[in-house]
């Protein structure tokens, strides 16, 4: 029987206090585990549930008591932003997650700023802060509420190719937009916090160094995580950070980054990480290829892996495919729980 | 006092080093005007120049922005300068047809490794991004296709590339095409799990991979 609350152990790991075990949790957004198999055992299905919010709270939570992953992840795309700020959105199937179908604008210089409150108001905001609410009637559970971070919100409403030539060549409207999509994206994290969400989790994927290089990860994606993650901070809210890809030309900058814990792809080492810089909290990182293709047996040992590693908070390393066997999910989670 | 042509394909290919497309393009026209030779123009200037930044790429002085830009600057040279040349495909030029997997619309990775390729002098396929496992095999047949190379950044696509790899067996053609495979999460030992002939890191070494598959 466990002495403290899944979310008493979040909060506690997120504030570097002891607690009895690490917290396993996947945060839902980009790193969600709406997988097929929980899908059709329950009921609750996509792509319907990225816009009923009922639907929506029941199927996180129907993703939290059939994997056993210690949280309520919401929500299951990371389009929403996107969708509220022009972009066109293909909203998927059963199997398959949502993708923008056409970025609106094509140039930075040609965005279509538009009154932040009014966006509040539209799109799936309110089914996602609904949800949030429903859900965070359990208060044992912690409520993450998963947000696209500012750089790939800005890159999901302006060409992509575009945009990140346009990081160099037209810096001023680039900050601009950038700035723009970050002071949305805080007043729709304070409406989820407002709601229930007890944590906060970005993923910015365009925001790797192989991407941009360490120049533009600094002059941007610093820049703009930070005005985010602090803006976050002052509700009281703890922040978890995903960055994917390869850290090693960008991980001088990671410790300049205000989150309250890190977490990476299955590549990056997180005890060298952690030996590298000890003022870190990380959380990661099992294979989601593991998870997907590998079979118990693998994903046991794998986990213990992890585990001897001293990883603060255990979770899939990235975005989990939709296949992935439910078994492969409960064999991860248990094994944690075990410790 | 006009400039010889070595100074011209000298600074063609600096202009697309300094990512510098309006210069590429005032440089090209100069070089026209001189009534040096087109071809040379591109190939040993402008792709000279692109060949610099995807050995800066390399290493990690540039990244995908500049990778970028140098392409345009690159770009715009060639448009003034293709006009000049008198255009005959050899018979041996080999085919790339490429695209990101369905499922994944991440395809800025992909699109360098089609424009690394063209430069080194391919004809290139672009399917574009989110393209189903048949597609490419379909194209592929249609146009008698040396090489189907499949990009992925996301890890739950990857079963994807297997896919293909599946069909072209299963139409008893799997050697007729050299599959090659790249993004991300993929890895040479992925590459070789699936059975595809080869994986490379990066744009730049997918040109040495292709030339060794295929020579």
């Amino acid at each position: 029987m466990d002495l403290i609350s899944p979310k008493e152990r979040l909060f506690r790991t997120l504030d570097k206090k002891e607690t009895d075990r690490k917290p396993i949790i996947c945060p839902g957004g980009m790193m969600n585990a709406a997988v097929v198999d929980v899908m059709t055992k329950c009921g609750h299905l996509l792509p319907k549930a990225h816009s009923d919010d009922t639907l929506m709270a029941q199927l996180s939570k129907d993703v939290s008591d059939e994997t056993g992953f210690e949280n309520y992840g919401l929500p299951f795309c990371m389009t929403v932003e996107a969708e509220v700020l022009g972009s066109e959105i293909d909203f998927g199937s059963l199997e398959c997650e949502p993708k923008i179908k056409k970025e609106v604008f094509p140039h930075v210089s040609e965005v279509d700023y538009k009154d932040i409150n009014k966006m509040l108001k539209e799109g799936r905001i309110e089914t996602i802060t609904n949800a949030a609410y429903k859900l965070s009637k359990n208060s044992d559970v912690p409520v993450i509420g998963s947000l696209t971070g500012p750089i790939s919100t800005a890159d999901s409403i302006v060409d992509p190719m575009t945009f990140l030539k346009e990081l160099r060549k037209d810096k001023e409207n680039a900050n601009k937009v950038t700035d723009y999509v970050t002071d949305f994206l805080i007043e729709y994290a304070k409406q989820l916090i407002e709601s229930g969400a007890d944590v906060i989790s970005i993923a910015d994927p365009t925001a790797t160094g192989e991407i941009l290089g360490p120049k533009m990860f600094g002059e941007y994606a610093v820049k703009y995580l930070n005005k985010l993650i602090d803006a976050i901070h002052e509700t009281g809210t703890r922040v978890i950070l995903h960055i994917c890809g390869n850290m090693k030309k960008v991980d001088n900058y990671i410790p300049l980054i205000h989150m309250d814990a890190i977490s990476t792809d299955a590549m990056v080492n997180l005890s060298l990480l952690k030996e590298k810089y000890p003022q870190l909290t990380t959380m990661g990182n099992l294979s989601t290829y593991l998870l997907e293709s590998g079979d118990r047996e693998h994903v046991i040992k794998a986990t213990e892996r992890l585990l001897a590693k001293n990883i603060d908070i255990i979770a899939p390393a990235c975005g989990l495919s939709t296949s992935s066997p439910i078994e492969n999910l409960q064999a991860f989670t248990r094994r944690v729980k075990e410790k | 006092m006009s400039k010889t042509k070595e100074e011209l394909l000298e600074e063609l290919s600096d202009a697309v080093v300094d990512m510098d497309e309006e210069l590429a393009a005032s440089t090209a026209k100069e070089y026209i005007d001189e009534g040096y030779d087109a071809y040379d123009g591109i190939s040993e200037g402008l792709v000279d120049g692109m060949n610099k930044a995807g050995e800066l790429f390399e290493e990690e002085e540039y990244f995908i922005p500049e990778l970028l830009l140098c392409s345009d600057a690159m770009n715009s040279g060639i448009e003034v300068l293709s006009p000049h040349i008198e255009r005959s495909r050899s018979k041996d030029e080999k085919i790339v047809v490429i695209g990101v997997v369905q499922g994944d619309t991440h395809d800025i990775g992909k699109n360098l490794v089609a424009l690394m390729l063209e430069v080194a002098g391919y004809k290139i396929v672009d399917l574009g991004k989110d393209v189903p496992p048949q597609a490419f095999v379909d194209k592929a047949k249609e146009l008698n296709a040396d090489i189907i190379a499949l990009s992925t950044l996301m890890t739950t696509t990857m079963p994807r590339m297997k896919e293909v790899i599946d069909i072209l067996k299963k139409e008893n053609i799997r050697e007729n095409f050299k599959v090659i495979v790249g993004g991300g999460p993929i890895s040479q030992k992925f590459a070789d799990e699936i059975g595809a002939d080869g994986y490379s890191v990066n744009a730049t070494a997918s040109v040495r991979l292709a030339q060794r598959i295929v020579s």
